[in-house]
């Protein structure tokens, strides 16, 4: 055990225990919040992995860009503020999900396990792909995947405006017939 | 030094957390924070894997960066969609049958007359309806 | 010469289409027909006079069908030259009197045309030396006697009968197709000479034969197919000259007369004709006697005339041949278009067709009374018209075929033959009594007017008629005459009219025929072949009956079919509901037709509409199943996910 090992087990438990929270909790507000707090342990995860880069875009996008949409999206639709039994599915399918994510876990750590046995990397004296190295490679090898993100971004946008623009109009051509039934 | 067995036990845990939290919630939104966790299940062990000596091109946190871009792209779509069924039906609980169809709707609203030359309808032996 | 022979088939083909053109023009419609039919009635007479002796005309070159061979030749020989110059001379006098007669009429164009068209279907059938060209000739005139029929389209009753006489022959006409088929295949040609002399194939030949016969039953309105053609009468009096006198009705004997020698070689067919002939003049014959309606009258009189043709085709022994009958065909043609055009114009200016409305209306009309005598006095076979001789050359030919190994067959008719001789007498005797006795010598009404009116109290008597007499006379009758309505509708509309010279002289030309038309005769060898004992006893039979009428009618002053029972007499008039049984004949085919529909649909149908309903359903579950609780959805999706993920990882270990 090496004292990264151990700063790593650190906030990933913190990371681990958040993310059950915003899923356990009956607070919609709080699911929010504890996801908030998972993302950014997360990002706590990449520092300790080495990858500054990775985990200065999981803070920003994430944790800055995504929750915020997503607190957004449940003030838009009326969450409740405080505790509310509601929000959850009946108990049987609860369980049933527990058991899917027990075996969901099981699962990748039977099969990840074995994979990383023993593998260990020594990141004292930088990551093997620093910064700079990423930066050369998303320029470089990936720039076309990378243009592309740039269009997938601007599709979405014009996606998500189009998904709201057709529901509004439609709103306005039941309006107008009714307008129009009236005279 | 670092063991990279602890970050991947952490990301299979972090997949059977979202997977619960799937499963366990009826609000859309709330299902969504659940589909981030998976998502970020995956970032971490595209980071873990790209950590091993020897892959090229930096394959690991590119991919990452690029997964985090398209769960932005993800979400924003997500949630506009979120918006309109809750704008269209006036909630977002996903255990109740949602009317997403196009068709009439069964209880039109009040005053709402229904069309007055509907499109005739072939039937089965070929005769038209109207 | 054989151009002459295609134009006589195509220059009256033309003129309907033209006529069709200028049917706004009255005159150049009027024009185009009269002047047609008159050109083809000369071509006619040189065809006649020198005809080309060929079977091998080309008309519209050979049809390439394989192994059958399809010539489509026409033919021209002594035979045919003289029908087509018979029907050109009709069809001629009838375009002159038509002109007059629908002078008032605004579709005259279209029924110019459509004779003409007419005349064209019976030429080709007349001059066609292949079976093709018949059946084209034969389906030429069932379409355009369908439409001159229902010439008068806007009364429902002249529709009806249109239709009825279109139905009841198309249905004849499958066993015409059936066995002009029969025949082509048999001879492996449609071309008639080689269909005359192929031997072989016995079924193809009975089919063939029993085949024609059935056609010719419905065009020429033997039993059981009779009933059209009283019906036919809705039509205009030129239409029912045209379809009775020379042309349609005539076309089955003359098609059989061409295939005799066929039927000379085959009892079985023979012996059907003969059965159907000797019912139908018999049956038709009565029926005339009771008729109520002039022309429903002379309608029931052809039917027993062509049967007579048949009969003769029937019972001639081999060596006598068709003649008899073509001769008769030849006669009839012209005493019946006579018969008609004389109708016509009495219907004119009596403004009506019932018997009881014309009564006397003869009396004092010179040329038409005349023309009536002479027509009536054929129709009954008075010597020395021509009804007279082609009559007793039938009955000398069935003689001499009974007489010569005939049996059975030949008595039959033979017997047949001059019971419907008496029964002509009657019936023309009666027509002519009625029709040219005064009114006022007919006094003491009361003791007949009570009889019909007892034995009809509830039918309504005829609004139209004024006259006292005529009443217990249509009060018998009530749908079954209204042809007579039409004519009533008519003259009602436009007035009398004087007839003019050139309709006068078309009748005064068909009377000319009837007296000195013996005279064509000669030139078709044995077409005039009398026997002196038969002339002498149809003499005498004919003279017996007249004058049993005269005696019966209390000399004339009474219509002798008065003393029929008054039931008996109502059906008479209305055919014995033959028309009940056609409709009954309909209504069972459509009610067939209508559990083969429904089999179709229920049973057949029914494989291909359950894959629909199948796969409508399972598309309705899969909609459903979209539509179900998605949080369910999304349990089952990751349940089936880790599911197989772990049946990948244990695979994969």
């Amino acid at each position: 055990m090496t004292t990264r090992d151990i700063v790593f087990a650190a906030v990933g438990a913190i990371t681990a225990l958040s993310a059950l929270l915003s899923v356990t909790t009956k607070h919609v507000v709080h699911s929010a919040l504890w996801l908030l707090v998972s993302l950014g342990t997360l990002a706590g995860c990449y520092l300790v992995l080495g990858q500054e880069l990775v985990g200065l875009v999981q803070l920003l996008v994430y944790v800055g860009a995504i929750v915020v949409l997503v607190l957004f999206a449940l003030m838009l639709t009326r969450a409740p503020i405080g505790p509310h039994a509601e929000i959850d599915t009946p108990a049987w399918q609860r369980v049933v999900g527990a058991v899917l994510g027990a075996a969901t876990t099981v699962l990748l750590a039977a099969l990840l396990l074995p994979l990383f046995s023993g593998v260990t990397v020594d990141l004292d004296g930088g990551a093997p792909g620093g910064t700079p190295a990423i930066a050369q490679a998303v320029f470089g090898t990936w720039v076309w995947p990378f243009e592309l993100l740039s269009v997938l971004l601007l599709v979405a946008l014009i996606g998500a405006f189009a998904v709201s623009r057709l529901v509004l109009r439609r709103e306005d051509e039941s309006s107008a017939a009714r307008s129009e039934v009236r005279p | 030094m670092i063991h990279l067995q602890l970050p991947a036990v952490l990301a299979a845990l972090l997949a059977g957390i979202g997977v619960y939290g799937v499963l366990a919630r009826r609000n859309a939104v709330l299902i969504l924070i659940g589909v981030e966790l998976i998502l970020n299940a995956a970032n971490l062990l595209l980071v873990t894997a790209g950590s091993r000596p020897g892959v090229p091109f930096a394959a690991g946190p590119v991919l990452t960066l690029f997964v985090i871009t398209i769960a932005a792209a993800e979400i924003t779509v997500a949630l506009a969609v979120v918006l309109v069924l809750f704008r269209t039906t006036g909630a977002i609980d996903l255990t109740a049958v949602p009317d997403l169809t196009d068709e009439p709707e069964p209880a039109p609203a009040p005053g709402l007359e229904p069309a007055p030359h509907p499109a005739p309808e072939l039937d089965l032996r070929g005769e038209v309806r109207s | 010469m054989s151009w002459i022979v295609r134009m006589i088939v195509v220059l009256p083909a033309l003129a309907a289409l033209a006529g069709l053109l200028a049917r706004r023009q009255r005159l150049l419609a009027a024009g185009i027909a009269i002047g047609t039919s008159a050109y083809v009635a000369v071509l006619a007479f040189i065809q006649w006079v020198a005809p080309a002796r060929t079977a091998d005309i080309e008309s519209i070159g050979h049809l390439s069908t394989g192994s059958l061979q399809v010539p489509l030749h026409l033919l021209s020989d002594r035979l045919s030259g003289l029908v087509a110059l018979v029907v050109a001379v009709v069809v001629l006098a009838i375009q002159v009197f038509t002109a007059w007669y629908l002078r008032d009429d605004p579709r005259y164009g279209q029924f110019a045309a459509t004779v003409s068209l007419f005349a064209s279907g019976m030429l080709l059938l007349v001059q066609a030396s292949d079976l093709v060209l018949i059946l084209v000739g034969w389906e030429i005139m069932g379409w355009c006697s369908w439409l001159l029929i229902g010439h008068d389209s806007e009364r429902p009753e002249a529709r009806r009968a249109a239709y009825k006489a279109f139905v009841v022959t198309r249905v004849a006409d499958i066993g015409m197709v059936v066995g002009l088929v029969a025949l082509a295949v048999r001879a492996g040609s449609t071309d008639l000479i080689t269909v005359l002399t192929a031997s072989g194939h016995d079924t193809a030949l009975t089919v063939g034969l029993v085949g024609v016969i059935i056609g010719v039953a419905g065009k020429s309105g033997l039993i059981p197919f009779h009933d059209w053609l009283p019906d036919a009468m809705e039509g205009p009096t030129p239409a029912s000259a045209l379809i009775h006198a020379a042309t349609m009705v005539a076309a089955g004997s003359y098609v059989i007369a061409r295939l005799f020698s066929l039927y000379a070689s085959h009892d079985g067919a023979r012996t059907l004709l003969a059965v159907l002939a000797s019912a139908t003049m018999v049956y038709a014959a009565l029926l005339a006697f009771a008729q109520t309606d002039l022309k429903r009258m002379l309608a029931y009189s052809t039917l027993s005339q062509i049967a007579i043709m048949l009969s003769a085709l029937a019972a001639a022994p081999r060596d006598i041949g068709f003649a008899p009958a073509m001769s008769h065909l030849v006669g009839h043609a012209f005493f019946k278009a006579l018969l008609f055009l004389g109708a016509g114009w009495l219907s004119v200016l009596a403004g009506a067709t019932a018997l009881a409305a014309l009564r006397g209306r003869l009396h004092g009309r010179g040329a038409l009374r005349w023309s009536m005598a002479l027509g009536l006095a054929a129709l009954a076979g008075v010597p020395p018209l021509i009804g007279f001789f082609t009559k007793d050359t039938v009955i000398d030919a069935a003689l001499e075929g009974a007489t010569s190994g005939g049996g059975a067959r030949a008595w039959l008719v033979v017997i047949a033959l001059f019971v419907t001789v008496v029964l002509t007498a009657a019936y023309c005797a009666r027509a002519w009594l009625l029709l040219d006795t005064p009114l006022a010598t007919t006094e003491p009404r009361a003791g007949t007017d009570d009889l019909a009116m007892s034995a009809h109290p509830t039918t309504a008597v005829h609004p139209t008629t004024t006259e006292p007499v005529a009443e217990e006379e249509i009060a018998v009758v009530t749908a079954a005459d209204t042809a007579d309505d039409a004519e009533v509708e008519r003259v009602h509309a436009h007035g009398h009219a004087p007839i003019t010279l050139a309709a006068a002289l078309s009748v005064a030309v068909l009377a000319a025929t009837t007296v000195f038309g013996t005279l064509l005769l000669t030139s078709l060898s044995g077409a005039i072949h009398v026997g002196l004992f038969t002339a002498l006893l149809s003499v005498l039979l004919v003279v017996g009956a007249a004058y049993a009428v005269w005696t019966l009618s209390d000399r004339g002053r009474r219509d002798v079919a008065d003393r029929v029972p008054g039931h008996v007499r109502d059906a008479a008039v209305r055919g014995f509901g033959a028309d009940t049984a056609y409709v009954g004949v309909g209504r069972a085919v459509t009610a067939v037709a209508r559990l083969v529909v429904a089999l179709d649909r229920d049973v057949v149908d029914a494989y291909p509409r359950a894959t629909v309903v199948a796969a409508r359903g399972l598309g309705q579950a899969g909609e459903r199943s979209h539509r179900g609780v998605p949080s369910l959805s999304l349990l089952a999706l990751l349940a089936g996910v880790v599911v197989i993920a772990v049946l990948g990882v244990t695979a994969w270990r």
